[in-house]
């Protein structure tokens, strides 16, 4: 995504000289350059402008936490994401951030990323009998800034020295020609998210294509890497069954199924509060007209049965492609695994059947 | 001002509407505020109960491609407007016929449980209660027994219901979604 360029760049004073600072500056010789003491100063009130304001900070907290989907009452497979930017280049519908990050939306950069190395090298240690699953897709897309932010870099050599964590590096972007500098870890794992052509194309501005998505796979699995899938949103649109068939029938064409490190499938989820953020935005489409109905978490959710129906055919089609992939449901209650699975792993159980693969 | 629109404000000053809503309701076409002011002023609605009516009409009107006026003429709603009812059991009809249009395909399958359980015929001291929304696999069922000897004859019905067909169908469609 090398046409994204920021409005101006806000850079905290103390990584002004940071190599994050210097990279970015080499890249937007001309844009507007404000030196302020906090990443606040930068904030606006308007979440597609934020997004067009590059903020260079120092993460002060911890940049280490628990994947939220570990919601009470949810099957969760105890991922961790590891927090090196905040807010995307991209804007899709049904976005979390527009409501997680409503009050400060500015696309920022964290400058300290050793010091992020640092936290989970001594997570990584101390529990040195543990896998870990770690990903740096939460808040920022994984890769699509890569070019600008520089994450592999650093990222794929720390990796290489610690076997006992799984990195996943999410996106919806072609950017992978930082992985592709490095020689294949077998725990790094390049993962995209892949939908329906006509929900990439209404609802997933900015991103690439489904086949520039599935076409980047390709070359990162023939570089030798493991690659990863991610059927999240599924939307309940007229036409669903033969669109996600297309979806599955393209990653057939373009992916070795042995060299998958998991598929996962996630219905489309919203709280009520960013309902109204997307409608205030004036982005209606699929995911508010589909049919939703509130959930024990609070979230929206398409009605049970019909989910259930989603997760059991995208099931089937992925089991013809192939028996031994992982497959899992991100965000759903013991119920609806057991309807789509037979079983509900726990937590634990889930979050080893992932890494079986990968590791 | 158009003699809706007059209608419409002071219903919103003596509502307490805030002014969000004002503006909202203010920004409609013509034909569309008055429209709506007619659900107001037939079912006397308050902020909250226009909130949920109003945004179901909009997601169907967005969807379909069709005027907000469109929506809210239904056939359904303008007949559960003139029924010869108390306004909270008008305000649930027309709820209910704005639910079926927003939520079809659930609809259709609530409809077409109830319709298993009615032709059920079980006794009246059972009552069936599917999941809200269909968000869970399970049924309650409550009996009511004033007797030993009524109790066993309610067990037997539940029981021969409970291994035909029609229940199997419940349980099929509270699973998966036809």
């Amino acid at each position: 995504m090398k046409q994204w360029s920021p409005t101006a760049v806000w850079v905290e004073e103390d990584v002004v000289s940071s190599p994050l600072a210097e990279r970015v500056r080499r890249c937007f010789p001309q844009l507007p350059w404000h030196v302020v003491r906090q990443a606040r100063e930068a904030e606006c009130t308007d979440f597609a402008e934020g997004k067009r304001r590059l903020v260079l900070a120092r993460r002060r907290g911890s940049f280490l936490q628990h994947c939220p989907a570990g919601t009470a009452g949810l099957v969760c497979c105890n991922y961790l994401v590891l927090q090196l930017g905040s807010n995307c280049p991209y804007d899709c519908t049904y976005c979390f951030l527009q409501e997680y990050l409503a009050s400060a939306p500015a696309l920022k950069l964290y400058a300290n990323v050793a010091e992020a190395l640092c936290e989970v090298e001594r997570v990584l240690l101390s529990h040195p009998q543990r896998q870990f699953r770690i990903g740096t897709g939460e808040l920022i897309d994984s890769l699509a800034l890569d070019w600008l932010a520089g994450h592999t870099a650093e990222l794929l050599p720390f990796f290489a020295r610690h076997p006992n964590a799984v990195l996943e590096l999410k996106t919806k972007s072609a950017e992978v020609g930082g992985v592709l500098e490095h020689r294949p870890l077998p725990n790094v794992v390049v993962s995209w998210s892949l939908n329906a052509a006509s929900v990439i194309a209404a609802d997933e501005p900015g991103t690439v294509s489904l086949e520039e998505r599935l076409a980047a796979a390709e070359r990162v699995q023939r570089a030798g890497f493991r690659v990863g899938f991610h059927f999240d949103p599924l939307i309940a649109f007229p036409g669903w069954e033969e669109e996600y068939d297309a979806v599955v029938r393209a990653l057939e064409a373009a992916v070795d199924p042995r060299r998958v490190a998991w598929v996962s499938l996630g219905h489309l989820r919203l709280t009520p509060a960013l309902r109204e953020r997307i409608k205030l935005r004036g982005r209606a489409s699929w995911v508010i007209w589909s049919e939703l109905v509130p959930n024990p978490d609070g979230k929206h959710r398409a009605w049970r049965p019909l989910r259930v129906k989603m997760y059991r055919h995208m099931l089937a089609r992925l089991r013809q492609w192939s028996e031994e992939v992982p497959l899992y449901i991100c965000m759903e209650p013991v119920a609806v695994w057991e309807k789509t699975f037979g079983a509900a792993p726990t937590d634990r159980e889930l979050a080893a059947r992932i890494l079986a693969r990968s590791a | 001002m158009a003699g809706w629109a007059e209608g419409m404000a002071a219903w919103c000053e003596e509502k307490h509407f805030t002014a969000a809503t004002r503006e909202r309701w203010r920004r409609l076409a013509p034909p569309d505020g008055e429209a709506l002011w007619r659900l107001v002023r037939e079912l006397r609605l308050g902020e909250n109960q226009l909130r949920d009516l109003w945004e179901w009409a909009e997601e169907v009107a967005a969807r379909d491609s069709l005027p907000l006026r469109a929506v809210l003429d239904d056939a359904l709603i303008r007949e559960a407007l003139q029924r010869r009812l108390s306004r909270n059991d008008r305000l649930k009809l027309v709820r209910q016929a704005l639910r079926r249009r927003r939520f079809p395909h659930l609809v259709a399958v609530e409809d077409e449980l109830h319709a298993l359980v009615r032709e059920a015929r079980l006794p009246a001291e059972v009552h069936l209660q599917l999941p809200p929304d269909l968000e869970g696999d399970a049924i309650q069922v409550r009996i009511v027994a004033r007797s030993p000897e009524q109790f066993v004859q309610t067990l037997q019905s539940l029981a021969e219901w409970a291994r035909s067909d029609a229940c199997q169908r419940v349980f099929a469609l509270l699973e998966e979604a036809p």
